[in-house]
């Protein structure tokens, strides 16, 4: 996720600002690897702690082929090989009289390749029968108690014979003769870092061995992991083969070839480094496995001395090179697509290349000393490589859980959405089969009932003495308009409707010589309401009927006007308000509400309530018998929410 | 139907009466007649033709359920016969299944079958003399259809494309009840032009021959020569 951020941050930037960005990043990571060098060399240059300095034993007289000469520890052998006459170190010692209470020992820090230590000619370590000691890349310290009956108080002789086999010359460190429980400590600290140590990183390699087989086989699509699970499993075979010794049998070669398989396994983990950078797998890279190759060909083939000669010539430069690559390849993709596994990476890489040089060194005499390093950086490109490959693993999930949370988040969206839309859709869907059925209820009036209402209106008034019978169908078949017309979807806007009665109502007024004045304060009229249904308008429109109606019949009135406004009510809410006013005669209305006089008139008043009441609405009504505001005037203010069932049915 | 043109009549109207029902006929005749039409009245759609024969009229006035036929085949049959005859139907109850079918077809107005003879007299005149009668829920029906909606309400077919905006400004405006010196106040229009307007309206509803639609497919780049 991160990558791609940065991606898209400098495909953004211009060619000069990305320069400027890869520089400073170049900076930044050099002057990091520098700083880790140097922290590597400070922590090189510490040596260990030995034991106390009046216990060691410093001068020894060498029989090194033939010549016999004194010589101070530590002692660096021309020799490459002395496996039948040995140099002999002969040296003396003292054990002060009444200490024979306590175990002495003998304490080896450092040889290659073996020893054999003798005090007064008795033998007491053969260092040949150490498996461990035997590695000359390990740093393997021996100790050993002398038996007491060997010693005796005073002066006493140890005699020390360094066999060597190669691929280095040999080395005798400085030996330390005193109480065991003053030389174990120091022998112990070694034991800890050179032999202990590797040995938990070798088992950690082959954790990470299995893990990276696992990963490979479930992601076939990555062979990077398949190649890194091969170089563990290559190294822990390293680790925990015995180097062979003596007998050549087909076994020992196999053995002979898969210790000195380094060169494999550094060519496995640069094929990896490259593919991990994003390197495709090309055929020129099986150059890497050429030294590795020509090596294990060597051990099938030859003898144990032709590659221990040839591992020191192929092994050690291609562990090298490896390394330079690894640092180059790392650094590369680091500064492209700056990632924290590459970053570990890149660093155990440098500090591996630093031990790399410091053993060079020391294997070419520069140093005081002989410890090789390389082996043991190498775990730190283990820790490198656990870390990266956890980190990638936590970030993998983090992602999975944000995609979840997403998709969660997503599911949900469109949910609400389908939900908001299924109720649209079924809206529309009523909406249409209203519509569809005002259709055909439409056809059918129109056929039926309306047909035969125009044919009663005609007929009625050609004869003489029917006009109630004319009346009467005309007022039906206004009725019928009316139904029809409520029907239809008007949206809301209640204003459709009184387009609609307006007509009507100017039709029936006309005949009566009634003008009809309508004052909608705006265009719009009224306010909108998408609750409003088709019984509602029903009953405000047969309301405002029979205002008219009373208008025309009993006020005698000359003149109606309609006025349609849109108030703001106490509430701050805005609602409608229709009224409607005659110049009539007006009438006297009791104290119950109702009209006094005619019966007719009272049923109609209390009809119009009655509707008022089901559409939620309120009803003003005031007349005015005498003077200038002569009249009566119905007043239907709108409610701001038209309730969804009929509540005052009945 | 919205103003009462009571001027002294110049010339008689010519007006072809087609209504199946006698005694609504009966009525139609009587008021056009006494408003001084010239009326030649038809209960089938042939007697309708038979004097369709005799010469264009000013006016056809047609119900639309005829015993031996459709109305509407008419209104088409005379459109294109006589372009300067007015066509009004005749509608029971002004809804627009009926009206919107027969505008299609090239009919400008309507007729209410119970409408009062000062109003059936006014109607025609006024078609005469370029005011097409639309009501409040024609208009409604007509505006509706311009806005999109997924599936077509349903009702006659109505190609509403071809309305501008100001058109369907002053539908809303009747679909409110609105007059026409309201809506031309609304608007900032001259409240002469809105019957001109409504005119137009009807025209752009109409749905034309074949040739004309080709034409009228190339013009809107439907159709590639």
């Amino acid at each position: 996720m991160n990558d791609h951020d940065e991606d898209a941050t400098a495909g953004q930037l211009s060619g000069h600002e990305r320069r400027r960005l890869q520089t400073s990043r170049l900076v930044q990571y050099f002057l990091l690897q520098a700083v880790i060098a140097g922290a590597c060399v400070l922590a090189l240059l510490q040596s260990l702690p030995g034991p106390p300095a009046q216990y060691q034993v410093t001068a020894f007289k060498l029989s090194e082929a033939g010549v016999e000469r004194a010589v101070t520890l530590p002692y660096f052998s021309p020799l490459r090989n002395a496996m039948n006459d040995p140099p002999r170190f002969t040296g003396q010692f003292v054990r002060p009289a009444g200490e024979a209470s306590q175990a002495w020992s003998v304490f080896l820090q450092r040889f290659t390749n073996g020893v054999e230590v003798t005090v007064n000619d008795v033998v007491i370590l053969d260092s040949r029968r150490d498996p461990a000691a035997n590695r000359p890349d390990r740093n393997t310290p021996q100790i050993a108690v002398i038996p007491a009956s060997v010693l005796h108080d005073g002066e006493n002789t140890i005699s020390i014979r360094l066999f060597i086999w190669g691929p280095i010359t040999g080395f005798l460190d400085r030996i330390w003769v005193g109480p065991d429980e003053l030389l174990r400590p120091s022998y112990d600290l070694r034991t800890l870092i050179f032999v202990t140590l590797p040995v938990v990183f070798s088992s950690w390699q082959a954790i990470l061995a299995v893990i990276l087989g696992i990963m490979w086989v479930m992601r076939r699509h990555e062979p990077a992991y398949g190649v890194l699970a091969a170089a563990m499993a290559v190294g822990v075979g390293q680790a925990f083969l015995q180097t062979p010794m003596g007998g050549a049998t087909p076994l020992s070669k196999l053995n002979v070839v898969l210790i000195s398989s380094a060169p494999i396994e550094s060519a496995l983990v640069v094929t990896f480094t490259l593919l991990f950078a994003g390197w495709k797998w090309q055929g020129y890279g099986w150059i890497l496995f050429v030294p590795g190759t020509l090596l294990a060909l060597a051990g099938l083939f030859g003898n144990q001395a032709l590659v221990r000669a040839l591992f020191l010539v192929l092994a050690v430069p291609m562990v090298g090179i490896s390394l330079v690559i690894m640092a180059v390849v790392t650094a590369r993709s680091t500064l492209q697509r700056p990632n924290v596994a590459g970053l570990l990476l890149g660093c155990a890489v440098t500090i591996m290349l630093t031990c790399w040089i410091a053993d060079l060194l020391s294997v070419f005499q520069m140093t005081p000393n002989r410890i090789f390093v390389s082996r043991l950086s190498y775990s730190v490109m283990l820790v490198a490589i656990g870390a990266g490959l956890t980190w990638r693993f936590a970030r993998a999930l983090n992602q999975v859980d944000g995609f979840a949370g997403r998709l969660v988040t997503q599911v949900r969206e469109a949910e609400e959405k389908l939900k908001a839309s299924f109720a649209r859709e079924e809206e529309r869907a009523r909406a249409a089969a209203l519509a569809r059925e005002r259709t055909r209820l439409m056809r059918d009036l129109h056929d039926g009932l309306g047909g035969q209402l125009v044919s009663i209106v005609a007929l009625s008034e050609r004869g003489n003495g029917s006009a109630g019978i004319g009346e009467a169908a005309r007022a039906a078949l206004k009725d019928l308009r009316l139904v029809i017309d409520s029907m239809d979807d008007i949206g809301g806007d209640l204003m459709l409707a009184l387009g609609s009665w307006r007509e009507r109502a100017m039709a029936q007024l006309r005949p009566h010589d009634i003008a009809l004045d309508w004052r909608a304060g705006t265009a719009q009229g009224l306010p909108v309401h998408p609750e409003l249904r088709p019984w509602h308008v029903i009953q405000i429109v047969r309301l405002l009927d029979e205002a008219v109606t009373n208008a025309v019949k009993h006020a005698n009135a000359r003149r109606i006007t309609v006025r349609i406004e849109t108030l703001a009510g106490s509430d701050g809410l805005a609602r409608g308000c229709i009224t409607v006013e005659d110049d009539g005669k007006g009438f006297e209305i009791m104290p119950d509400g109702a009209a006094a006089g005619a019966i007719k008139a009272a049923r109609g008043l209390r009809n119009m309530r009655s509707r008022a009441a089901r559409c939620g609405a309120e009803l003003e009504l005031s007349s005015c018998a005498q003077g200038d505001h002569q009249g009566t005037r119905v007043r239907l203010t709108l409610p701001h929410r038209f309730p969804d069932s009929d509540g005052a049915a009945g | 139907m919205n103003s009462l043109n009571d001027e002294p009549k110049v010339e008689a109207i010519t007006v072809v009466l087609l209504e199946d029902d006698a005694p609504t006929l009966w009525r139609l005749q009587d008021a056009l007649t006494k408003a001084g039409c010239q009326v030649r009245a038809a209960g089938t759609l042939a007697e309708a033709r038979a004097c369709l024969a005799q010469g264009a009229p000013r006016v056809l006035l047609t119900d639309l359920q005829l015993p031996d036929g459709h109305g509407v085949d008419l209104i088409r049959e005379t459109r294109r016969r006589f372009p300067d005859t007015e066509i009004m139907v005749i509608s029971i109850l002004g809804d627009e299944e009926s009206v919107i079918s027969a505008i299609t077809v090239g009919a400008t107005g309507y007729l209410l079958k119970d409408a009062f003879p000062t109003d059936i007299a006014a109607t025609v005149r006024d078609l005469v003399a370029g005011h097409s009668p639309i009501s409040a829920s024609i208009a409604r029906f007509i505006v509706r259809r311009t806005q999109n909606t997924p599936e077509p309400p349903p009702g006659p077919a109505l190609n509403t494309a071809k309305l501008t905006p100001r058109e369907i400004d002053i539908l809303w405006g009747i679909a409110k009840g609105f007059s026409y010196a309201e809506i031309a106040s609304h608007l900032g229009l001259s409240r002469q032009t809105v019957p001109g307007h409504i005119k137009n309206i009807y025209r752009k509803l109409e749905v034309h021959t074949r040739g004309e639609a080709v034409f009228e497919a190339v013009q809107q780049g439907l159709i590639k020569l």
